[in-house]
């Protein structure tokens, strides 16, 4: 064979052993060969050693790391992982991929990505650490101790049983760390894994990655961020596809003539002690001020203002005051979940408090000052859309048009300007952003940081006198970081005041006339930017010492019921799932058949039977049923007044109330009620991962006819596991498209077409993008369908207890479907 | 408008939309990719999350809600062929099956009956005109299927003869439904060609 030919060829041979990795000459093109996002590279990672390695966007840093995972194969190259040969290249033969090698040596290779959500495959924490061990066909035995020790290895072994969909994004991260812990890799590579995080998350993956290569697991960081290189054996620098650098860390972070570093060295040197140059800033502006005085007007002014997710146990935002001058720039600083971004919602009245008065350029928005009229409040809205800007988290998730002049020019169209006002602030915009020469080119086919430039033009061009943003340079590199300042400071210039949110980014504080930092919701501190920067590192600092005591963190925002670990598992939930999810379906479908007084007893005490042994939380099962019972009592008040039979009890003109009526409207609410109840109930009690699990089991005979169960089964847990993820999406993306003044409940049907448009082609866009993510992050855990021989984590096994719940519902089914026969 | 090229479930290559010259071969035949699941589960996810934001659009009748997902089911019949339509509007409804057996029942039927159709013609006939072709014959499958599963279920929710339901016919069950349909239809022909060019990236 070629492969076995090219290996026994190259003469250190014996050295090999010790290498995980080895690349030889290799190109990888992603349009057919015109461009090269590598070219003729040349590496290895050696077993155990920690590689960083660096690059800026379009380095082909992400594509180095696929090629050294496994997941992709070059154009040209060889390629050797774990030792063998899975991409040959010889002249006479041409490459050569050999796909059972690389099915082989996958599995010893960990891969973790950058957004970690799209990383995580069902809603338990354990399950998700068990499917890459399940997938590798471990014994269950083994699995119940590597799950939990991969756990133990992120510090998550507290919360095996919670929902990770819940969870930070640093946690999650850890999460998928573990999940590839699991599977015990000897080289695992993390593509840029801090980069959706704050500093706290970066810094734990940071110090999980040191405790991996003690242990002798081979780990290959990729990152731009400097400081995360210093702690490595070696560093590899890629320039457009070329390696401008590779050696040991002290010999390359201190090399001045490195273009794709100098940038971020400048930057990393900025965040040592940087008081000064704040101070310095600060003092420039002439005696900023952090309160108002009379006689300028006051663009944000917020007075006790406390918000409160629906269901959130917490406050989001308590007791918030803050008050900004025309022309100024705040800064919100904070953690993740501490409720900068529902501060920001709150300013461009895509949220209403619960409490406080709010005033955002001279509109009351909430308050004692808020208009009663609704036709003055939709007045204000609009008057608001022009004043305001939006410009939310990850904004490139908003672009929806063909071209980019196109997208840009949605916000002033809405706002009702003339074709030729609309053109020239199209172009006025990307000149002033230097994006000119994209005008006609899709959203779509744009770099990251391009595609975020597009989107604060789409803002910006509505000429908004206050512009609001939120974390905007999270997750780009230092390049579009510089070009986003660059246009702050052009619109401070200009007047524009800016709120903008942000982990304490030194080049955005360096804007800001003051700075507000929140915490919990609380403002802990608000004041001059020094002073508040501070207050903050402290708070950083004490907090990492107090969670590493306590090992416990800030659960996320949307979390709206913590859950606890030592809850008792009530009877129902130790069931079977195939059990439960049959006898209950049937129950619910044969509700409609009752129609005596004793079937519906019957029906009623067997759900309250369930109800007790399922020892369910009546009181959050209540509210997630509200929506049904308004329906249920409306369907009520109807068939009361359809329903003409028996005894007439009163007249009101038309409608007549019969004793038949008030049967029928009892009976028919009970069996919707004992419906809504019983399915409520047993959401409640059953994981998706359960449900899908029994589906796999239950749909198992349709295999033998080709139907693939298994991949359904996989398909159903992961969309059940992506709901939250989807509705937060489109939330976010439908208030980002009202801000700019698209509106599907007001104005001509095509200006209703047109927003609907802006709302579903990013919905779409957004899933496709998960999708992408999360089948890499299938691949990386090895997961191969019905061709592999999976094991299972949680073992189905019909138990005497599943045995008698079948019984007896069977019981109850029988009896109520024989009933009318009796 | 430029539509991909069909997308053939019989060969034995049959994941030629989710692979490229950069495999590594790791995928295997007999099984859909871990891009075809991935793709599966986020537009399943997508039905699933649109079912739920369902509101009135007929005055006459307010206890008829539209909602969205029909369009998912629609763009992906043309993106992915029947089977994938097939898929995605069955599981899509499946937690309604919690709350609304026989409204998941009724969703699922009705998804097939517009989602499946649509995506034969558009499969034979792939052009614009085939997308209109394939629209409105599924539009009007679905119709007929939601007039005809409403006349049957009515009477479980209401007490109602199906004499009394198929009476409501005219005056309010057709044309919620052609108004429906036709949300969905125009959404789905405005959207596809950007999506499209998403998918074939």
């Amino acid at each position: 064979m070629a492969a076995s030919m090219t290996q026994s060829a190259v003469p250190d041979s014996a050295d090999s052993t010790a290498m995980v990795a080895r690349l030889s000459h290799v190109s990888f093109s992603y349009d057919g060969g015109r461009t090269w996002a590598l070219d003729n590279l040349s590496m290895e990672v050696h077993a155990g050693e920690h590689l960083c390695i660096l690059g800026a966007n379009g380095s082909g840093k992400s594509t180095l790391g696929s090629i050294l995972s496994g997941a992709t194969a070059p154009d040209r190259g060889q390629v050797e992982l774990m030792g063998r040969a899975v991409c040959s290249d010889t002249p006479d033969q041409g490459r050569q991929v050999d796909a059972e090698a690389y099915r082989q040596v996958r599995r010893s290779i960990g891969m973790v990505f950058q957004n970690p959500e799209d990383q995580i495959v069902t809603t338990v924490v354990q399950d998700d650490v068990a499917f890459g061990p399940e997938n590798l066909g471990l014994p269950r035995q083994r699995m119940l101790s590597c799950v939990p020790a991969a756990l133990k290895q992120v510090d998550l072994q507290t919360r095996m049983n919670d929902d990770p969909t819940r969870m930070s994004g640093g946690q999650q991260q850890r999460l998928a760390l573990a999940g590839s812990l699991a599977m015990n890799p000897s080289m695992m590579v993390l593509d840029e894994p801090g980069a959706m995080l704050d500093a706290a998350g970066r810094q734990e993956i940071q110090s999980i990655l040191c405790r991996l290569t003690a242990q002798g697991t081979a780990v290959v960081h990729i990152t731009h961020l400097l400081e995360q290189a210093r702690q490595a054996d070696r560093v590899l620098v890629l320039d457009h596809g070329h390696i401008l650098a590779f050696g040991r860390p002290d010999e390359i972070l201190n090399r001045q003539d490195l273009p794709a570093l100098v940038d971020d060295i400048s930057l990393a040197r900025r965040s040592q002690p940087d008081r000064n140059s704040l101070t310095q800033s600060r003092a420039s502006k002439t005696d900023a001020k952090t309160t108002v005085d009379n006689h300028t007007i006051s663009m944000v002014k917020f007075s006790d203002v406390s918000y409160r997710f629906p269901d959130a146990g917490r406050k989001t935002l308590n007791q918030v005051n803050l008050e900004l001058a025309s022309g100024q720039t705040l800064a919100i600083i904070g953690r993740n979940g501490s409720g900068k971004s529902t501060l920001a919602r709150l300013i461009c009245a895509l949220a209403v408090p619960d409490s406080g008065s709010i005033q955002v350029a001279g509109l009351p928005l909430a308050g004692p000052d808020r208009p009663k009229a609704k036709h003055q409040r939709r007045q204000n809205l609009r008057l608001l859309r022009q004043r305001v800007g939006y410009v939310m988290q990850y904004p490139e998730h908003q672009l929806f048009a063909d071209t980019v002049a196109q997208d840009i020019a949605y916000g002033p169209r809405n706002l009702g300007y003339e074709p030729q006002q609309v053109q020239q602030r199209v172009d006025e915009t990307m000149k002033l952003l230097g994006i000119a020469d994209l005008a006609d080119r899709s959203p779509f086919d744009l770099s990251g940081g391009q595609r975020r430039l597009v989107a604060i033009a789409g803002v910006v061009a509505c000429s908004p006198q206050l512009l609001v943003l939120d974390e905007v340079t999270a997750s780009l590199d230092p390049q579009a970081r510089a070009r986003i300042m660059t246009l702050l400071r052009v619109l401070h210039q200009r007047g524009v005041t800016i709120v903008m949110s942000t982990h304490a980014d030194r080049e955005a504080l360096n804007l800001a006339d003051q700075t507000l930092l929140l915490e919990h919701g609380e403002t802990l501190a608000y004041g001059s930017t020094a002073d508040v920067v501070e207050r903050y590192h402290q708070l950083l600092a004490t907090d990492g010492t107090v969670k590493e005591a306590t090992g416990k963190e800030t659960p996320r925002k949307e979390a709206g019921r913590t859950q606890t670990d030592n809850k008792p598992v009530s009877l129902l939930a130790r069931l079977d799932p195939r059990a439960k999810l049959v006898t209950f379906l049937l129950a619910m479908f044969t509700a409609f058949a009752i129609s005596t007084p004793t079937q519906l007893v019957l029906a009623l005490v067997v759900t309250v039977g369930l109800f007790a042994a399922a020892r369910a939380p009546l009181r959050s099962m209540m509210n997630s049923v509200k929506g049904f019972l308004v329906l249920m009592l409306l369907l009520a008040l109807f068939n009361l007044l359809v329903t003409q039979t028996g005894r007439r009890l009163a007249v009101w003109g038309p409608f007549v109330l019969t004793t038949g009526g008030i049967w029928v409207a009892v009976l028919y609410a009970c069996r919707f009620m004992l419906i809504i109840f019983l399915g409520a109930l047993l959401v409640e009690t059953t994981t998706p991962t359960q449900m899908a699990d029994a589906c796999e089991s239950l749909l198992s005979p349709l295999s033998r006819l080709g139907i693939h169960t298994n991949e359904i089964a996989l398909v159903l847990s992961l969309a059940l596991r992506f709901i939250p993820t989807l509705r937060r999406e489109i939330q976010a993306i439908a208030e980002a498209q009202a801000a700019r003044g698209g509106s599907i409940e007001s104005g001509s049907l095509s200006q209703r077409l047109h927003a609907a448009t802006a709302i579903t082609v990013p919905v779409f866009a957004g899933a496709l993008r998960h999708a992408d993510n999360l089948s890499r992050a299938l691949d990386a855990r090895c997961y191969e369908g019905s061709r592999q021989q999976r094991t299972h984590y949680r073992l189905l096994q019909l138990g005497r207890m599943d045995i008698l719940f079948i019984a007896l519902m069977s019981l109850y089914l029988l009896a109520l479907l024989l009933h009318p026969l009796f | 408008m430029s539509m991909p090229n069909s997308h053939s479930h019989t060969t034995a290559n049959k994941d030629t939309r989710f692979n490229d010259v950069h495999s590594t071969g790791a995928g295997g035949s007999g099984r859909w990719s871990t891009k075809r699941i991935a793709v599966y589960a986020l537009f399943v996810a997508l039905a699933m999350v649109l079912s739920f934001f369902s509101f009135p659009i007929f005055p006459a009748a307010p206890w008829l809600k539209y909602d969205p997902s029909g369009i998912v089911v629609l763009v992906c019949g043309f993106a992915f062929g029947p089977a994938a339509a097939a898929i995605i509007s069955v599981l899509g409804f499946v937690p309604h099956l919690f709350t609304n057996p026989f409204g998941a029942l009724i969703s699922m039927i009705v998804a097939l009956a517009l989602s499946v159709p649509a995506a034969l013609v558009y499969r034979r006939i792939h052009s614009r005109k085939g997308a209109v072709i394939g629209i409105v014959s599924g539009a009007i499958l679905g119709v007929i299927a939601a007039i005809l599963c409403n006349v049957v279920i009515t009477p479980f929710y209401a007490h109602m003869s199906m004499a009394k339901v198929v009476a409501m016919i005219v005056p309010t069950l057709l044309p919620f439904n052609l108004m429906k349909f036709a949300i969905h239809g125009v959404v789905t022909f405005l959207i596809y060609k950007p999506i499209s060019r998403l998918i074939n990236k």
